[in-house]
């Protein structure tokens, strides 16, 4: 019965891997960025650099990690496997890669990078979105995951058409709306994709990797559909320019994505776990700090004297992608990764030579340790927004700290998996 | 469908890989005629792709507290 122990490799293991390697480069990047550019970096939101350091950590960082763990949640939670997923994932990770690049090379002074920005974000996602939609395609929604997954594609999809058409405004000199489809853009990208594609995984993940009852049958139901259909709402009252609609509705989205972080957090706290391991910690802080946010939004929104003060988008968008998607990711790698090297390492044994205990993958003192480098260097970022004169190079070199090691850690995991591979193949050849 | 099962294995409420690796022991003892009852808090697609791929057939049924019950067998039995 031992060939039990075989399961078939799909996705490959080198198929989200990639990704997840590549995501933390692109934050390092992100602080190179802030130590080259100093306090200026946190004027406002709208200077060059400003740009160029989001897009590093929102299409460098955070795309990388969604898209690859969506190569590998997909065969897991709906049974869909996306067709020759070596190719997929080689193309479509060189594809969003370069275009990270291109993308922060146009704002930081070089326009033409624009439009090869817009060619390789457009080339990547639109193959990526193609495959998995197709994968997806033949499988029921037979539960909210599956439906939200299918959602959140329509959401990365307009996000990204969005951005190539403000990416080409930008390279072309197009007289454009630039900063209504600005805010379009941000709030597809946040809402319709990010929120829904965090919800949609997290009705999984939460009760399975953090045992915690499961989220309400209700929410759970409804959640994907408003995250979809309540930008689409604003979208179109905003062009229309009514605006209290308009008001009214964006006020929706930051509720909705507050109600799914408090939810999550009731859930964290009704879990059968004595002690919260890195992974709930990270999800704990990315929870508050979206529920920071959503508060900070609504306040700047309705009170003039916050919402004319220059810090305030900073301060939300920090809270929004280093501390909410940001802290996630880094909580679903130290999941996912250790779990992808011990399954592969089992289905490598092939039941005769059982895979090491998953946690030695990587070792615990380490991952606690880039987590609190992890909160200190996000820490440390809000405030710079209040004192950049001060914290600026201190919050560069402690994101710097936290990705390098987030890095070490991965790049751990992989050796680990090498190491335990060549044993295995060595035993495996020398026994009869 | 419990009525059928000889071994019932509740993995509910572990946190992975413990309800693969219990249900991958627990298919090593099973004999011939016998089939397994797997509890589960949702659809196990990486286990049915197992199953299909080393002689197994199940079977799936979810009751209305959101459990999946799978129950499993020899593909001749």
């Amino acid at each position: 019965m031992q060939a039990l122990l075989s399961f078939d490799q799909a996705p490959p293991f080198s198929a989200p891997i990639r990704f997840f390697l590549t995501a933390p480069l692109f934050a390092i990047l992100a602080a190179l960025l802030i130590l080259w550019e100093g306090p200026d970096l946190f004027v406002s939101r709208w200077t060059a650099a400003t740009l160029a350091l989001t897009h590093l950590i929102t299409v460098g960082f955070m795309l990388q990690a969604m898209l690859g763990a969506m190569i590998q949640i997909l065969p897991v939670v709906a049974g869909a496997n996306i067709a020759r997923p070596r190719f997929v994932a080689a193309v479509v990770h060189l594809a969003i890669g370069s275009g990270a690049l291109c993308l922060s090379a146009g704002f930081l002074g070089h326009p033409p990078f624009f439009n090869l920005a817009a060619l390789c974000l457009g080339v990547g996602t639109a193959l990526f979105a193609a495959a998995a939609a197709w994968a997806l395609y033949s499988v029921q929604s037979t539960n909210p995951t599956i439906r939200g997954l299918k959602l959140s594609l329509i959401g990365l999809a307009v996000t990204v058409m969005l951005g190539l058409l403000l990416s080409i405004a930008l390279g072309e000199s197009l007289a454009l709306p630039l900063l209504q489809l600005t805010s379009i853009h941000l709030a597809w990208g946040v809402v319709a994709w990010s929120i829904a594609l965090l919800a949609a995984v997290a009705l999984v993940v939460v009760p399975m990797f953090q045992l915690t009852p499961a989220y309400p049958a209700d929410f759970a139901r409804r959640f994907c559909w408003a995250a979809i259909v309540l930008p689409i709402l604003w979208s179109l009252v905003d062009l229309l320019g009514w605006q209290i609609a308009s008001t009214t509705l964006a006020s929706a989205m930051a509720l909705l994505t507050g109600t799914f972080a408090l939810q999550t957090l009731r859930l964290q706290s009704q879990g059968t776990r004595a002690r919260f391991d890195a992974s709930q910690q990270l999800w704990r802080v990315g929870m508050i700090c979206l529920i920071a946010a959503c508060g900070l939004w609504l306040l700047a929104r309705f009170l003039p004297m916050l919402g004319d003060r220059r810090e305030w988008p900073l301060l939300c968008g920090i809270l929004v992608f280093v501390g909410g998607f940001m802290s996630v990711i880094v909580g679903m790698f130290y999941k996912i990764v250790p779990f992808l090297v011990w399954l592969h390492l089992q289905n490598r044994g092939g039941g005769r030579i059982l895979a090491p205990n998953m946690n030695k993958v990587i070792a615990g003192w380490q991952i606690e340790r880039q987590m609190h480098a992890h909160f200190l260097s996000l820490a440390t970022l809000l405030t710079a927004t209040l004192f950049p004169g001060w914290l600026a190079y201190p919050a560069g070199l402690l994101l710097l700290l936290a990705n390098t090691w987030l890095l070490r850690n991965l790049v751990a995991a992989i050796v680990f998996y090498r190491r335990h591979c060549a044993q295995i193949d060595a035993t495996i050849s020398a026994s009869p | 469908m419990a009525g059928n099962a000889d071994i019932v294995l509740d993995a509910r409420g572990l946190e992975p890989p413990e309800p693969l690796v219990l249900t991958m022991q627990a298919l090593e003892r099973l004999a011939p005629t016998e089939k397994l009852l797997v509890l589960l808090p949702r659809e196990p697609y990486p286990l049915y792709r197992a199953l299909a791929l080393n002689g197994f057939s199940w079977q799936t049924a979810f009751r209305s507290d959101g459990t999946v019950e799978v129950l499993i067998g020899h593909e001749t039995s």
